[in-house]
């Protein structure tokens, strides 16, 4: 069944246990078409255990899942065709050279003229700047560069879909700033989903986000939306003078969900969560300037980091949306 | 990504897709390594020595009672039994403790390093994984652990007699040198299915060849369905030594069916094993 293509990765209730151990539990998520989809979670969250169900090598225990709107169970083999998997620590034939372990990899998709599928593998070497250790043996690689010849593999059939586990986690600063160009320059080619629980990573690339955490995807979507909150956004405000009633004033207003001041010496300083984000933005600063017995000396939207949106979503909290 | 190269796209489907290329990697893995002169010298060094021992060293010979010597019709007669016994006798045992030793870490050594999950995540079947290495295996197992050493031994006693050792009876002790190698070598591969360390894997197929012996002779019946009496049919079968068709025939057939039976539990094992 070849259904509409609208999302690359759709998957529905999804689930897998271990016996009584439930690894996934109900995850439905939407992956878009040519997105970086960075998919966070701490150690053991099942991130990893989501995307081997994904290309077959796990059996989920309930729901569906599709990619490009096949079946992942009964049409594994052809959604395989289309994707380019690097698993967390990539793995490669010891007693072949970087170009051996490619080409073994593209016959798997592509037959024909050797020289052909050498050009190919070649093209592959360059984008991942291995050229010059092509014929060198896997042994003496660096973590590194065997991150990189696993992106080369992934990559090698061209395909519509990566899906990267942990790509960057092992490297050095440097190493991991070479991965991340990678990816980004291939962002306008593919969709790619990939895990991680480096934070900076996903603010640095990733155009959706989506958090699990014990199994369950506890949030999804666009990162600013993840990072303005899920219900609503948050402004601060610092204020001098006399805001006693000021504070009233705001939590009358329809549109303000929360007020909580923090006094300093001679300031105070508000934490104002909205619902209306349009309404805020027109009205609230005017709202506070009535007060003509205060003096406002700050003024600005709250701006989330993702680490601190996570770790407030993993304790508990919730930000973005549950598809 | 549009393609910058046309290439040709892969034509297997079905079980098949991926296997002539797994197959090439299976090749690979003989004659792209050491493995593959390694096994060829050590299999023929091991066995045509030890033949050449018995044909050759006329000590061993003397050894033996004049009695012993006139039932085999003379000496020269005497030292070709010996070698075909050392060859099919002992030689099956030790053919198949080198077939265990090379099968034990066919699945388990990809499935612990992960090598097995990443070509899975590739347009390949399982079953194509499998059946590669399977023929692969059997292929070059039967070549160097049999057939190599198979004709060392047959030039050997052509050197010894000067005239050609009646062929038939000799390619039939090979061949049930050969079934009884495929036993182990599925028996092995099929426990290395279900297990994920090797040390059950050599424990239970060591097991089963070392121990056999004994237990047949506890428990006659199960001669007759296991390999345990090959060695014994396959040498008597290389010296024309006449064996009632009930001996021989329940438990060839009865390890050629252990084999299938080996390589179907296997595949649909490995059919649901996750990784």
């Amino acid at each position: 069944m070849n259904k509409p293509e609208t999302n690359v990765i759709a998957t529905y209730e999804l689930g897998k246990s271990y016996g009584k151990i439930q690894a996934l539990e109900s995850v439905s998520l939407n992956v878009q078409r040519n997105s970086i989809f960075g998919f966070l979670g701490p150690n053991g969250a099942g991130k990893t255990t989501l995307m081997k169900t994904l290309l077959g090598l796990v059996r989920p225990t309930s729901g569906s899942a599709t990619i490009f709107g096949y079946d992942i169970v009964t049409d594994s083999v052809t959604i395989r065709e289309r994707i380019g998997y690097l698993p967390q620590q990539p793995r490669f034939i010891d007693y072949m050279t970087a170009r051996e372990n490619l080409l073994f990899i593209a016959r798997f998709f592509f037959s024909g003229r050797e020289q052909m599928l050498r050009q190919r593998c070649d093209e592959m070497l360059a984008l991942v700047g291995l050229e010059e250790k092509a014929d060198r043996s896997i042994k003496g690689f660096s973590g590194g560069e065997k991150q990189r010849l696993g992106i080369a593999m992934a990559q090698v059939n061209y395909p519509d879909l990566l899906i990267l586990d942990e790509p960057a986690s092992a490297l050095d600063p440097l190493g991991r700033h070479e991965v991340l160009s990678i990816m980004d320059r291939l962002r306008k080619h593919t969709t790619i989903f990939y895990s991680t629980h480096i934070l900076d990573d996903v603010q640095r690339i990733s155009d959706t986000v989506a958090i699990l955490s014990r199994g369950q995807l506890v949030a999804s979507g666009p990162i600013e939306q993840i990072l303005n909150g899920k219900d609503g956004v948050d402004y601060t405000l610092a204020v001098k003078g006399h805001p006693e009633l000021l504070e009233a004033r705001l939590a009358a207003l329809a549109w303000v969900k929360n007020v909580r001041a923090i006094y300093r010496d001679d300031s105070t300083i508000w934490h104002i969560s909205v619902s209306d984000e349009n309404a805020a933005e027109a009205g609230l600063l005017r709202h506070i300037l009535e007060d003509k017995r205060i003096v406002v000396t700050e003024f600005s939207r709250k701006k989330y980091e993702l680490e601190e949106v996570f770790m407030e979503i993993v304790k508990g909290g919730s930000h973005g949306s549950q598809d | 990504m549009v393609a910058k190269i046309e290439l040709q796209r892969v034509r297997e489907w079905g079980w098949l897709r991926g296997f002539s290329n797994l197959f090439r990697k299976e090749h690979q893995a003989w004659w792209g390594t050491r493995r593959w002169w390694i096994n060829g010298l050590a299999w023929t060094l091991i066995l045509g020595g030890l033949v050449a021992n018995m044909l050759f060293i006329p000590t061993l010979t003397n050894l033996a009672s004049p009695e012993e010597v006139n039932a085999a019709g003379g000496a020269q007669s005497y030292a070709i039994q010996m070698g075909l016994s050392v060859f099919f006798e002992f030689g099956v045992q030790v053919v198949a403790i080198g077939a265990i030793i090379l099968t034990q870490d066919a699945l388990i050594d990809g499935r612990i390093s992960g090598v097995t999950e990443w070509v899975l995540s590739k347009p390949v079947a399982r079953r194509a994984y499998l059946i590669a290495k399977l023929i692969a295996n059997l292929l070059y197992m039967s070549l160097f652990l049999v057939l190599l050493p198979a004709m060392v031994v047959y030039g050997l006693l052509y050197l010894h007699s000067t005239e050609p050792y009646p062929l038939f009876p000799f390619l039939t002790g090979v061949g049930l040198m050969l079934l009884h190698l495929f036993f182990y070598m599925t028996l092995t591969l099929m426990l290395g299915a279900f297990f994920n360390t090797r040390a059950p894997v050599l424990a239970i197929s060591m097991g089963i060849l070392l121990g056999g012996g004994i237990l047949g002779s506890l428990v006659k019946p199960l001669l007759s369905i296991t390999p345990w009496m090959l060695a014994q049919i396959a040498s008597g079968a290389a010296s024309q030594t006449p064996l009632p068709g009930s001996l021989i025939w329940p438990p060839v057939v009865a390890t050629a069916v252990w084999c299938v039976l080996f390589v179907l539990i296997t595949l649909f094992k490995f059919e649901r094993t996750e990784f």
